[in-house]
């Protein structure tokens, strides 16, 4: 726990934690000091001037709160007329040479300029004179889309290139009302994390090419999510929405602060991976390429199982925890191998120092724990031997990898249960389409071991079967999430004391010592 | 030379090449070495404290105290940066300093390094001072071959470098910190405050920077003491000036005079009194950012920090400028706003936007476009955007449009085309 102090804000005394700026401090505990340049995670530039607060005595009485340190006795002043005025003023300044073109804006609806318009300004305009001309629509690479003459010239997307990405694509250009955000000639946004300087901007200057005029943001439902694109978990916002007559769709995925976890920030391919949510999806049972119902399809993987003298169970690294469980116990009623061969889900090399991982699955610790056997010689021997597959979302052949395994999957009988149509789905005797992780909730444990649960997004109108639900209907003990846990708890001692319901939002780190793993 | 006018910064700007260094030194250049290494630096910086000598750039800072505002043993490099960038409209004055006596800075930058302990120095001069940059340099460069810079400053085991920056054209690099921005190479543009650069300044480390008149003073100082520097001047405005009168004068030109004469007296005996016979409108006293002295308020005013002050504006950079009856003070007042919107650095919301602003209403005025109502916004606009910002750029614009606002509104309403309308229209605050 940080050390607190007191301070006044409007006469009123108030905790806050020590060591923060007076925006941060106070905005802890509710109170919002308005600005536009200044975000935790660059740091105060003090150029908006949107955040001059009094401080009643101070030396200094009028400073900048996201410059400020909060003090032991500070009286800060909000509520008086001469900082309300001040607020005012700012944003009258700030609006004079916008272009106020918020119904064709994409950043209407969570707009700073908007917001701050109706909480401080909300005066009629006062500019009879021409506004000043920039450039609008410019293609910053990465698909950023700049558009000068909305920007507010607050430098967090040039500070975030110069100080996360370390790449400096961004900068300002030219002086007094001319300034302005700029490339350098043919030196585009180049770098993995460029999508975030929309996320940044606090105005409808950078915008996303794949977003832009898709959706209004006031329509969308904006929920909590876990990225699945690779180990690393990071938290974002599934934004999606069901259009009258048209099915729930997701328009895009946001950054979702965690300090645990990702920070502020997500990279563009996860970004981008929401498409993949949408598209290319199994969307009906088949026996032997002819539509089924799904108790058919569940029917025929039942005879399967019944018939086969040696069945395996592929796991996927990308279930939940339950999921995993489910599958496992469900290999064990059946007498089948349980896998959770996944090789295909690493890109070797492509990881960084930052958010982004060479395993592009989001829960491959969750097989550890689990201990489901992963190795490639085991799930090889174990694939010779047997004479049934029943692949339960893990896509063997992600990546365009294992092309070798193909010949020796066409003299078994695969059944794969998928939530997308892919190489495994066409090999299928049986395929049967399941949920994705938007419209499923569960827990997942990422690279670093820290355990992170969610809940579902999306609901499809036609909602696929959850992979629990058919370890149920295959006759399973496991059939929620909440009959998964007693089994984990007593199996794997790191889970011992875990109440799903009790996760903190930002995860909780478990203890990944070798100790720490099932016994037997 | 009038009997006003006493040579002390200026003792050799009439002698010919005294810009080089043996002509300089047989004018005592560099004498005061041999006492200044005999002292103690603390010594030093008591003596320059006594003298009363004040920041020349235009704040009129005490330089002893500001460089007492030095951390001791950070255990960083203390550096020195020499403010070279006199770009405010109406001031010419380092300039002199620059070509005509350059050997005096050096000597000054010798004592104040001595003083507060630094090696490393930095002029920052205006780009646009080619010939002076070249005079400069090439003092500098003879002063090394001398011994005066470098390893061993005059013989003793002390070390100073001197680096020549030129500024590339932005009258925003004179602001201290946006000038230590400019010296690391980076944007123009000013730092927050604090921290203050003596404890925070060049490359994070602690710097002083001063004028090049402050740094030139030193060696009368030094010469000479304390006492013989504030026998000049007034009690709190010690020591002579170097003042630049311009405008409608019959003889504009560079003077050095003591501080607290009569501003009057010298237009009048020195400068020749306004020029053609004409009748005096208003002054500008210390270049074109100091609020505008009316005809009448000029007989009262003095030439030092505070008597300015008393008549409401500010000391500023000694760049005087006599404006007579025939000045249409709307047109000053848009070549003003021109001038700071043009070198307003785009950082703060309210210097960026607001300037701009500010300059397009008054043109519009100009064209015959503007109302009463325009003028009152002109006139709250000063009030908005002032003191709003990082630093005082935009008060250096909004302070003296105010005063032209308030001492001559006849002559703007004179170009409102409502003005023959009673009450001026007033734009009412819609709220919910």
């Amino acid at each position: 726990m940080a050390d607190m102090l007191k301070l006044f804000v409007n006469g009123e005394e108030v905790e806050v934690e020590s060591g923060k700026n007076l925006i941060d401090a106070i905005g802890a505990v509710g109170i919002e000091i308005p600005h536009l340049c200044y975000h935790p995670a660059l740091g105060a530039d003090g150029n908006c001037r949107m955040c001059l607060v009094g401080i009643e005595d101070g030396r200094p009485p009028l400073v900048p709160a996201c410059k400020t340190p909060a003090m032991e006795g500070m009286r800060v002043q909000l509520d008086t007329e001469k900082i309300k005025k001040i607020q005012r003023d700012i944003m009258e300044l700030e609006l004079i040479n916008h272009p106020v073109d918020c119904p064709i804006c994409d950043q209407a609806g969570e707009c700073k300029l908007q917001d701050y318009y109706m909480e401080h300004d909300l005066q009629e305009s006062r500019m009879r004179v021409p506004q000043v001309k920039k450039s609008k629509n410019l293609d910053f690479g990465c698909g950023v889309v700049h558009d000068q003459e909305r920007c507010v010239l607050c430098g967090r997307c040039v500070r975030f290139t110069r100080q996360i990405t370390g790449t400096g694509e961004l900068g300002i250009v030219n002086r007094t009302d001319t300034a302005r955000v700029n490339i350098f000639p043919g030196r585009p946004l180049d770098n993995r994390y460029a999508l975030n300087v929309v996320d940044l901007c606090p105005v409808g200057a950078m915008t996303s090419k794949d977003f832009r005029f898709k959706q209004r943001v006031w329509f969308m439902q904006k929920d909590e999510g876990i990225c699945h694109g690779c180990a690393k978990g990071c938290n974002i916002y599934i934004d999606h929405n069901r259009e009258k007559y048209k099915d729930d769709v997701i328009y895009r995925y946001r950054a979702r602060h965690n300090d645990l976890v990702n920070g502020y920030f997500i990279c563009d391919e996860g970004r981008m991976t929401y498409k993949n949510e949408n598209d290319n999806r199994l969307t009906e049972a088949a026996v032997n390429g002819l539509q089924v119902s799904l108790a058919e399809a569940v029917h025929a993987i039942q005879q399967a199982l019944t018939e086969a003298a040696k069945p395996m169970m592929l796991v996927s690294p990308n279930s939940t925890l339950e999921q995993q469980w489910a599958v496992k116990r469900l290999a064990t009623l059946f007498g089948a191998t349980c896998s959770g061969y996944s090789d295909a889900y690493i890109r070797e090399g492509d990881g960084d120092d930052y958010l982004i991982r060479d395993d592009k699955s989001a829960n491959r610790k969750g097989l550890e724990l689990l201990e489901v056997d992963s190795d490639k010689a085991g799930f090889e021997a174990a694939l010779a031997d047997c004479d049934l597959v029943i692949s339960f979302d893990n896509d063997l052949f992600r990546f365009e990898s294992n092309d070798e395994l193909k010949p020796v999957l066409a003299a078994k009988k695969v059944i794969a249960i998928s939530s997308h149509t892919n190489q495994l789905t066409d090999l299928g005797t049986v395929v049967l389409p399941v949920a994705s992780y938007s419209e499923y909730g569960g827990c997942i444990v990422n690279e670093d071991g820290i355990l992170q649960s969610f809940s579902p997004a999306v609901r499809k109108n036609e909602a696929p079967v959850d992979v629990l639900e058919v370890t149920r209907m295959l006759g399973g003990a496991v059939g929620d999430s909440v009959q998964a846990w007693p089994g984990m708890r007593t199996t794997v001692p790191v889970l011992a004391d875990v109440q799903p319901d009790l996760i903190p939002a930002e995860g909780l780190q478990l203890s990944m010592s070798e100790e720490g793993h099932v016994s037997a | 030379m009038h009997e006003m006018e006493v040579k002390i910064l200026s003792e050799k700007f009439d002698i010919e090449n005294a810009h080089l260094l043996e002509v300089a030194k047989d004018h005592g250049a560099y004498s005061t070495l041999e006492k200044l290494f005999s002292m103690a630096p603390g010594d030093v910086t008591e003596e320059v404290k006594k003298s009363g000598l004040r920041g020349r750039g235009g704040a009129g800072f005490p330089a002893g105290v500001k460089w007492g505002f030095l951390p001791k043993d950070t255990g960083k490099p203390t550096y020195l940066a020499v403010n070279s960038d006199e770009s405010e409209p109406a001031t010419f004055k380092d300039r002199y300093i620059l070509v005509r006596d350059p050997h005096m800075l050096i000597e000054g930058i010798i004592i104040c390094c001595w003083a507060i302990g630094c090696h490393d120095v930095y002029i920052y001069i205006r780009g646009e001072y080619t010939s002076q940059v070249k005079v400069l340099q090439a003092a500098i460069d003879e002063a090394y071959a001398a011994g005066y810079l470098g390893e061993k400053v005059a013989g003793q085991d002390f070390r100073i470098d001197v680096t020549v920056h030129r500024g590339a054209g932005a009258y925003v690099c004179g602001e201290e910190t946006a000038l230590l921005e400019s010296i690391e190479g980076k944007k123009g543009q000013p730092r927050s405050k604090p921290p203050f650069p003596a404890v925070e300044g060049l490359y994070g480390c602690p710097t002083i920077i001063n004028n090049v008149q402050t740094i030139a003073s030193l060696p009368f100082i030094m010469k000479n003491g304390a006492q013989a520097y504030s026998a000049y001047g007034t009690e709190k405005s010690s020591g002579t000036h170097l003042f630049g009168i311009s405008g409608h004068v019959e003889k504009p030109g560079m003077y050095e005079l003591p501080l607290g004469l009569p501003l009057m007296d010298v237009l009048e005996q020195v400068a020749g009194g306004v020029w053609k016979g004409r009748k005096l409108k208003g002054v500008i006293p210390g270049g074109s950012s100091t609020p505008v002295l009316t005809a009448e308020e000029a007989k009262t005013v003095m030439l030092d920090y505070e008597s300015m002050a008393e008549h409401g504006t500010m000391f500023g950079s000694g760049g005087i400028v006599v404006l007579d009856e025939t000045v249409d003070v709307v047109k000053l007042v848009e070549n003003l706003i021109y001038f700071y919107h043009h070198e307003s650095c785009g950082q703060c919301t309210p210097c960026r936007e607001g300037l701009g602003w500010m300059k397009k209403i008054t043109r519009k005025l100009l064209a015959g476009e503007g109302t009463m109502a325009d003028i009152d916004l002109l006139r709250e606009l000063c009030d908005n955007i002032e003191m709003k910002t990082v630093c005082v750029l935009s008060a250096a614009c909004t302070m003296p449009v105010r005063s032209y606002l308030d001492k001559f509104r006849h002559e703007f309403e004179a170009y409102a085309k409502d003005r023959a309308n009673s009450a001026p229209e007033k734009v009412e605050l819609q709220r919910n």
